[in-house]
Formats: structure tokens, sequence, C-alpha cells
């Protein structure tokens, strides 16, 4: 998923490669992505934000773990200087990633990218933890 | 460019979430709002009481005073209505040295004589004579400004900490918190901090288990020995709460209505009847009633049952793993089923306009095991032992400040005489992080 607060042109392009080309992980894995990052236009990012966290989805709030964050303003280690970067971290024991009915639980890598116009661009990139299957509908319990 | 924040932000699951920019401006000017009103409450307590009572009691110069007259002051508010009622204050006629030499003046009403009642402060004049000598006190700046008592209003002082007190600390909090916040983003924003628990202590949301994030914790699960197995579980009982609430009404609402039937039966002895007021007496006496019954038919079915207790052999629950429960049903009389289930809950909280809103589901539910036509005898308790395997694949326990995954031991039971009844036991299911291999048809 890819998002951009305001824009004059096209959105970048963030490819993303994980260290498990599946994107399947298991809990307390060691988890690298790497990113490059294209079409960024004229407008070169004063910071960029790597994350790796959680979120949850479905029909409540949504919660929010995060479990690395970095913040890079050093000109060197930014675009163009470099066209990409590479994080990572250990994958905690939990939560696993799991699809429930009205509770969805997801594990992502996020790359922020903040220009100096003050607008922003968000690209999440999903993987999975451990291995739960989907929860199947529910049928009526009798007393 | 400067642009305009959007009211709207992106699509999350079943809803659309609103701008963060517009919420943290929102959040930003509602708590700085709080903070100034508590800073304008603060000063206005503090010049208007707290400065001119530290003044009378740090400031002011010792005299004698020599009463040489006697009054009230009457305080009368005014209302569009016309006059409201009056309330009356003793105060004295003095006159008393001072480094300007002698003065003349009325000394300001003394404390704790307000009443409302004129004869009763004539009365309390009577305590001072006319020609008495008191020990006084009266500011040097203003000679005609004279007190016969010092000291503290205490709850004056607890006023002005606690109210404005409150406002500055959750508007302030509520302030550092919004400009802490603005033009972060939300992934920085859920990086826990030192500042972050003092800001917001409210959204710490639930504890979790030491090196497993996200699954609550369950220290009150093992902290319970069993009599037969390792550990007894701890109930769940909302039941209890509703009881404990229809007690706490009965008793309040009937407490108000002891005090108005003495005051309406007063009246009556007193040769007075005041019929608006037992016409509101009867439909108040006819809720109170109705509170009482309601309050004893919850009780009756409380204790009519019995308790129940679970045991279970071995903790904390991993997937895959088996364990060996005990039952435990006290009361008397037949239950003509009593069942056992193991089932997984999603619990999700959500706002809906104003409201706060929670749906729970249970999507998978399994029979431990059942018995039918029990005969239950008063002093002693049906046991039975049954055995319960969590799925191999299935999810472990998940607690996050909005959204939940639990497992429970559901006991229900139907008594013969009495309704239904469903008794919870929360479990905390740990992931197995040892498991690698992939499954299908789990919970």
């Amino acid at each position: 998923m890819t998002s951009l607060s305001e824009s004059h042109h096209g959105p970048p392009r963030v490819f993303v490669t994980f260290s498990n080309t599946d994107r399947r992980y298991e809990p307390l894995d060691s988890l690298v992505a790497r990113y490059e990052v294209d079409g960024l236009g004229d407008e070169m990012p004063r910071a960029v934000e790597h994350s790796v966290l959680w979120y949850t989805e479905g029909k409540g709030e949504e919660d929010l773990g995060v479990l690395f964050f970095e913040r890079v303003t050093d000109t060197e280690r930014l675009p163009p200087a470099v066209p990409g970067e590479s994080f990572g971290c250990t994958l905690p024991a939990s939560p696993l990633s799991y699809e429930g009915v009205i509770v969805k639980i997801r594990w992502c890598v996020r790359v922020r990218f903040f220009f100096s116009g003050g607008r922003d661009f968000v690209s999440e990139h999903e993987f999975t933890v451990g291995t739960v299957p989907p929860a199947r509908m529910p049928h009526a319990v009798p007393l | 460019m400067v642009r305009f924040p959007r009211f709207f932000g992106k699509k999350r699951g079943h809803r659309r979430t609103g701008s963060q920019v517009w919420a943290s401006f929102g959040d930003g000017v509602f708590h700085a709002a709080l903070f100034a009103v508590g800073l304008v409450f603060a000063a206005m307590l503090l010049s208007g009481v707290a400065v001119p009572e530290w003044r009378i009691n740090h400031r002011y110069a010792p005299t004698t005073c020599t009463i040489i007259g006697t009054g009230l002051v009457r305080h009368t508010r005014i209302t569009p209505a016309g006059n409201g009622p009056s309330t009356w204050q003793p105060c004295l006629r003095v006159r008393y040295a001072t480094s300007d030499g002698p003065a003349e003046a009325w000394s300001q009403p003394l404390r704790g004589r307000l009443t409302d009642d004129r004869s009763r402060a004539v009365a309390s004049l009577a305590s001072w004579h006319v020609g008495d000598v008191v020990p006084g006190w009266y500011d040097p700046a203003d000679i005609r400004s004279v007190v016969l008592e010092r000291g503290y209003n205490g709850w004056m002082w607890l006023m002005m900490l606690v109210l404005p007190g409150a406002l500055i600390i959750l508007g302030g909090a509520g302030l550092i918190r919004a400009i802490n916040r603005w033009g972060r983003s939300e992934e920085r924003c859920a990086m826990p901090t030192r500042l972050s628990g003092m800001l917001d202590p409210l959204a710490t949301g639930p504890r979790h288990s030491a090196g497993h994030p996200g699954v609550p914790a369950c220290d009150d699960m093992i902290n319970s020995p069993g009599t037969v197995l390792a550990y007894r579980l701890p109930i769940e009982s909302p039941e209890s709460w509703t009881l404990i609430g229809f007690g706490l009404f009965a008793v309040s609402w009937n407490v108000v209505l002891v005090v108005l039937m003495v005051g309406a039966g007063l009246d009556f002895l007193g040769g007075t009847v005041d019929w608006l007021l037992f016409a509101f007496i009867i439909p108040f006496a006819g809720v109170g009633i109705a509170a009482v019954v309601a309050f004893s038919r919850l009780l009756l079915l409380a204790t009519a049952v019995g308790t129940t207790q679970i045991e279970i052999s071995a903790q904390p629950l991993r997937p895959g793993g088996s364990y060996t429960l005990l039952l435990a049903q006290g009361g008397s009389g037949t239950l003509e089923s009593l069942m056992l289930r193991l089932t997984l809950d999603e619990q999700a909280t959500f706002t809906q306009g104003t409201d706060t809103r929670i749906e729970k589901l249970t999507i998978w539910s399994q029979e431990i095991r059942s018995w039918h036509d029990l005969q239950l005898e008063p002093g002693t308790r049906f046991e039975a032992r049954a055995a319960m395997t969590i799925p191999a694949d299935a999810m472990h326990s998940f607690a996050s400040e909005h959204n939940l995954v639990r497992w429970s031991i559901e006991v229900r039971g139907k008594p013969t005489r009495w309704p239904a009844f469903v008794r919870t036991f929360p479990l905390v299911v740990f992931p197995d992080v040892a498991r690698r291999d992939d499954g299908e048809g789990a919970p």
C-alpha cells in the first residue's frame, strides 16, 4: 500500500525485497528489508522513517505496535545520495498475523518520506508472522 | 506552498479514519481551552481568596479592639425573577489603635456564622457586648480593614488546589501531547517514550506478558493454587457487578425515599399536609420497591445456583497442549444439563458518533464434556474431571487497547427451577514459538 498526502506529480514507487522472499516469517526470526525508491521527481526528501510494526484491522479502532523505528535525516543516507537502504530487526514471539472475523492483525514494513514542502509519502509492505489459518465464520452455540 | 489539511484520511478496515492533522489540532485546542480555564480559575481563586487570606495571616498588624456596636451583613442573591433568599452574617463595629492613630470601622464578617435564619444570626450577636475588648488585626495599607479572627479556610484551599489543579494538569498534559505529536508520523508517535505514559496515562492499554507483546498478562491465573489440580481459574462474573449496581441503586434510592417520607410524616404530625410532596412520594416509592424486588431476584438467582469452580492441571497454555480440568459445582436441586465448553471470542471496541460500542463474537467453540440430570446435594459439591486440548494451530490470546482475541472456558448450566446460567473462566493461550509446520482447519 502506498499513499501520498499531497502531490503535484505521480507518487514515488518503492520496491521492497524481504530476506524471506515469500514474506513468511516465524516468531523470533530475523527480518531484513531492502527498499529502493523511484520517481521522486525534483523534490527530495528531508527525512525518511523506516518502521516494522503490527496493526489491527476490522471492526474495532486501530491499534498499533511498533517493533522497530528509525528516522534518517542524514543527507548522505537519503535519496539522491543513495537510492535505498536496508533495515531489519528480530521479530518478537507475538502477536502472530491473524485473519479473524472482526479482529485482524497485520504485520508490515513502512517507509515514510518527508518532503521539504511539508507533505509526506508512506509505502507499506505486508508480511506474515506465524501460520495461524484464517478464522471461519461462527455458528450458533446451543445452550 | 501551504495546503489546507484534509478532513478525511485513509480508509482502514471497515471505517474511514479522520484526518490526523485535524484530530491533532482539535485535541490541542480542546486541551488548551482546559488549560486556560484552569489558569483563569486558579487566578480568580488566588486573587479572591488565597492572597487576601495570606495577607490577613502575614501582613495584618495586631491590635486591641473595643466593641462599640453590633450588626448583621445581609447577602441577597439577585435573580432575573427578583431577589432570592437572603443569608445573614454577624459583624462588629470596633474602635482600635493603629500606627496612624485610633480608627473605627466595621470588622469583616465572622466566618462560620453564616445562616439563612435572621433570628439565629441576631441571637449569635448576644455573645458580644458593647464595651468588650477583643483581639484584632488591621491592614497597615488600609487601616479601615480590620478582622477579629485569622486562620485559613481549609475547604477553600482544597477546592483551589483540586479544581484548577485538575484542569491545569489534564489540559497541560494534553496540550504537551498534542504539540509533541504535531507533524509526527503515527509510527513515531506509537514508539513508547518516557513521557508517553505520563502524558497519556489512560491510553496505555492492557498489561502484556513479559516477552510476549500483545499477549495479556496472566498473573491472576497462576497465583491461586487449586485443591486437587495445580491452579484454580479466576471466574469472570459480570453478573456480580450487575448485582452490586442494583444493590447500590436500591439502597441509595430508598435512603432518599426514607428521608422524604420522614419529612412528609413530620409535616403530617405537625398538622400540615403537603399534597404535592405526597404525590411525588407515591411513584418514588414504586421505583424504590421495584429496585428492591429486582435486587432480591438477582441475589436469589446468584446464590440459588451455587458456586462454580474450575481447576486446571498446568499453565501457561500453548496450542496443541492437553490439559486436565476439574469442575466443581455447588448448590442444590436438579440440573437438567451442565456443559463445559472451550471458546474463542473476538472483541472489538469502536466509536459510533459519541458512543463507544463493544462487539463480541464467538468464532469457535467446542464442547469439552457435558452431564445431564445432575442431582446436587446441599453441603456437597459435584466434582468431575475432563480433558481439554487447545487446537495445534490456534491463535494465541491477544489484547490491545481496542481489540481482543480471548480464550475461555464456559460452564453452561440449566437448572430445573431457575433460568439457565453461563459462567466464564478466562484463559491465556501463549503462541507456540517452537512450532514451524503449516496447519489447516484451526479455529
